[in-house]
């Protein structure tokens, strides 16, 4: 049991941040929304540090590093607010290394390294909400191989995207039943269609059509993958959200003992003081539970999803309260768009329904829940 | 980074499960694991079965007969006595007022008090709060007069827990009214039996009596019992709190009462109610999460190299959740945590032929406790330092 960082992750860090210090600056940030939401220069510059590689195994360009250092960096790119979906990259990367046939993971690993490829996830369909074992989409085995028919939601910068992950449900021709499996899609294939726009968070999702798409299959065990992918993608985002409510508690603190009301600070009132104590308290839970989820992910499955569950819960709470009084201890210019806390607000809120929001978490943990309490570490 | 104990904690822990398991009597355990009344004799008996062992001053250092373990080890052992339903260790002796009496006191004192502090011979209560001294503790009046070779005693402790059950009393009390209020305190040992002591318990909203006030009249204590200097008692008052707060949030505790409130949900047809499910689901991440807050202290204080700004929050998490299992336990039971039954709260407990009653009329037996806890556990949020004052603690560290 230890929870130091090694001397290698903390330079990490300290790349990462120098980067978001100088090159991710709120007016750069503020640009890249008003052009859309996303900058293919930023990924560039992500791809330089190294960290489009950086869960790719060596052979295959990437750094080969493991959950630790992705919630090192993920943490990071949080606190700065960044729009351009590296988690999507980091995602993508397992699930292709862990699950797919030898020469698509040599076509697609090194270029996804390099930054070449942008691959992200495309599974959200309207009638499943959160459920990952719903799915519409079609898969067809023809004489020419896979294709696709699908229309997938808020799937990020996936009008920029270089290819999908896509689930879709195949014939099973043992049982007769369907199965889920995934599929690796190119965004020019034909029928293909991305329409982008604009998130909340100032970023940028599409929403993918296939129509009888050609598509390279991933996995036929499409729902283990699924759940791999989004376990991955949870660990990553309770990291990132942690890096965002440290940087909304420390605006706050900041603001506190700069603004003044009634001639003295307004860090003197403890109306506030408390319920920025309250902020901290939330931060340090969700914090720790972001460790929890990023150490569990090698876990056995059930125990990984159990464990990410278990920290959404957490992390949904504290992402709520921790933007909602940010903004209330900022008074009237936290509701302006020109300060950055309304911006740390909507990046949370965002964070908090991607992945399964509270609610469905909770019902995962309460489903699954043992009847003794055991040993949780 | 990494969350598993180290195969060393992990056998650690092995040794000590197998112990505890062997030597806890199985009425006490049977006792905690229900809530049920714990006599002086019970917690007596554990302490000195712990003591036998060299256990009771488990924080202790080896050059005063501990056994000299990690922070790690230490949550371990609490966790392991606190899983097999061990009841928890009286504080006031082995935990608070031993390493004041290692840090500060003369060497005379320390063989003069150790041996019995570590056997669990001698029971020891704490002075601290008055009437007019709560959260603010460095404003004590109880008057300690130098006279000779004695100090005379004049005032008034309250809230000592267990203080009936004392032999002898750790005391803050006031030397010097110069100054600020912190610099007039000294820190005094004084013996119970002491004529001019008078104890009277107080009956708390459950029905126990639980703590008590202490009254000194005129009583006469050798100065040899001054610890450390005099003045300086404020001092030594905050290395105990620092002290105390290492198991302030009782998550070992928490574990163990999460099991048992499945129990309770499952026996009162709760359990497959989503709605109250979702409720103890939620109390489970809870749980996690403070645990790992734990742990990350003790990573923390097991490396020494990086210094954690949380260890304020464990006392406000984990006193939050204390009062919520104990209000779930009682609200799975609903209607029939009502009864109140003073006596079916102790272990055997088979009716009572007077009241002509014949079994606990909450149906389920192990109801009867429940809302008594409830009641019961309000203090958490309440003692060793209000919630309030930690939430200032907290914000004051980051607001400067």
């Amino acid at each position: 049991m230890n929870f130091d960082f090694s001397d290698d992750q903390l330079q990490l860090r300290d790349a990462v941040a120098r980067w978001v210090d100088k090159a991710y600056t709120f007016e750069r940030r503020r640009a890249i929304t008003q052009a859309g939401g996303f900058d293919a220069t930023a990924c560039t510059e992500l791809a330089e540090l190294g960290l489009t590689g950086l869960v790719t195994p060596e052979d295959h360009g990437g750094m080969a590093m493991g959950a630790v250092e992705t919630m090192v960096v993920m943490e990071e790119l949080g606190r700065g607010l960044v729009l351009e979906p590296l988690a999507q990259t980091l995602v993508a990367s397992t699930v292709l290394s862990h699950t797919a046939p030898a020469p698509l993971q040599a076509e697609w690993l090194p270029r996804m390294a390099s930054g070449e490829a942008l691959v992200v996830l495309a599974h959200q369909e309207r009638k499943a909400r959160y459920r990952l074992e719903k799915c519409e989409s079609k898969a067809t085995l023809t004489l020419d191989g896979w294709t696709v028919s699908a229309t997938k939601n808020m799937v990020p910068a996936g009008d920029k995207a270089t290819a999908w992950i896509v689930p879709a449900m195949v014939a099973d021709a043992t049982s007769g039943s369907e199965r889920m499996a995934l599929f690796l899609v190119e965004r020019g294939a034909p029928g293909a269609q991305a329409a982008g726009h604009l998130t909340q968070d100032g970023g940028r999702a599409a929403t993918v059509t296939l129509d009888n798409t050609p598509a390279t299959l991933v996995t036929l065990n499409g729902l283990a993958a699924m759940e791999l992918a989004v376990d991955v993608g949870l660990a990553a985002l309770c990291a990132e959200a942690v890096g965002v409510m440290d940087k909304t508690v420390a605006l706050t603190v900041e603001y506190m003992n700069t603004r003044k009301q009634f001639g003295v600070f307004i860090a003197s009132f403890q109306a506030l003081r408390h319920r920025l104590a309250d902020m901290k308290m939330q931060l340090e839970l969700a914090r720790s539970m972001s460790y929890y989820a990023t150490l569990k992910l090698n876990a056995p499955a059930a125990e990984r999803r159990l464990a990410t569950a278990r920290a959404k819960v957490q992390l949904g709470q504290s992402i709520r309260f921790v933007g909602q009084q940010a903004v209330q201890l900022h008074g009237g210019i936290g509701v302006t768009d020109e300060y950055i806390v309304s911006h740390c607000f909507k990046k949370l809120t965002q964070l908090e329904m991607t992945f399964g929001d509270t609610l469905h978490h909770l019902g995962q943990v309460s489903e699954g829940m043992q009847e003794t309490a055991g040993v949780f570490a | 980074m990494d969350l598993a104990f180290t195969p060393e904690e992990q056998q650690f822990r092995e040794e000590v499960r197998a112990w505890v398991r062997t030597h806890l009597p199985a009425d006490i355990a049977h006792k905690v694991h229900n809530a049920l009344r714990l006599s002086r004799d019970d917690m007596q008996r554990w302490a000195k079965i712990l003591g036998s062992r060299g256990w009771l001053g488990f924080g202790w250092p080896q050059q005063f007969g501990g056994p000299g373990w990690t922070a790690v080890q230490k949550h371990l052992f609490e966790e392991e006595c606190a899983l097999a339903g061990a009841p928890r260790i009286v504080p006031f002796g082995p935990v608070m007022v031993a390493p004041v009496i290692m840090a500060f006191g003369s060497p005379e004192q320390q063989q003069r008090f150790l041996p019995g502090i570590a056997s669990g011979e001698v029971w020891w209560s704490q002075g601290y709060s008055e009437p007019g001294s709560g959260s603010d503790l460095a404003s004590v009046k109880c008057r300690a007069e130098r006279v000779g070779d004695h100090y005379v005693v004049n005032g008034q402790k309250t809230w000592t827990t267990l203080g009936q059950y004392g032999e002898w009393i750790f005391c803050l009390v006031r030397t010097s009214t110069e100054g600020k209020p912190q610099t007039g305190i000294s820190f005094l040992l004084i013996d119970m039996k002491s004529p001019g002591v008078t104890v009277r318990p107080i009956k708390l909203l459950d029905g126990e009596c639980e703590v008590n006030e202490v009254w000194f009249d005129n009583v006469q204590v050798p100065a040899e019992n001054l610890v450390g200097e005099e003045n300086k008692g404020w001092n030594y008052a905050k290395y105990l709190l620092a002290h105390e707060r290492t198991n302030i949030a009782d998550v070992n505790r928490s574990k163990r009462e999460l099991e048992r409130l499945k129990r309770i949900a499952q026996a009162e047809g709760v359990w497959e109610d989503q709605r109250f499910r979702d409720q103890i689901a939620l109390l489970e991440v809870d749980i996690v999460a403070l645990e790992m807050m734990v742990l990350r202290v003790l990573s923390a204080e097991k490396s020494g190299k990086q210094s954690l700004d949380i260890a304020g929050l464990l006392k406000i998490r984990g006193s939050e959740i204390q009062q919520r299992y104990a209000e779930l336990m009682m609200l799975a039971a609903g209607p029939y945590s009502l009864p109140f039954i003073f006596e079916a709260m102790e272990a055997g407990w088979q009716g009572d032929a007077a009241l002509g009653i014949s079994e606990f009329p909450g149906g389920n037996l192990a109801n009867a406790p429940l809302a008594s806890t409830y009641f019961n556990l309000r203090k958490t949020t309440i003692y060793g330092g209000s919630n309030e004052v930690q939430r200032n603690i907290v914000s004051q560290m980051l607001l400067g």
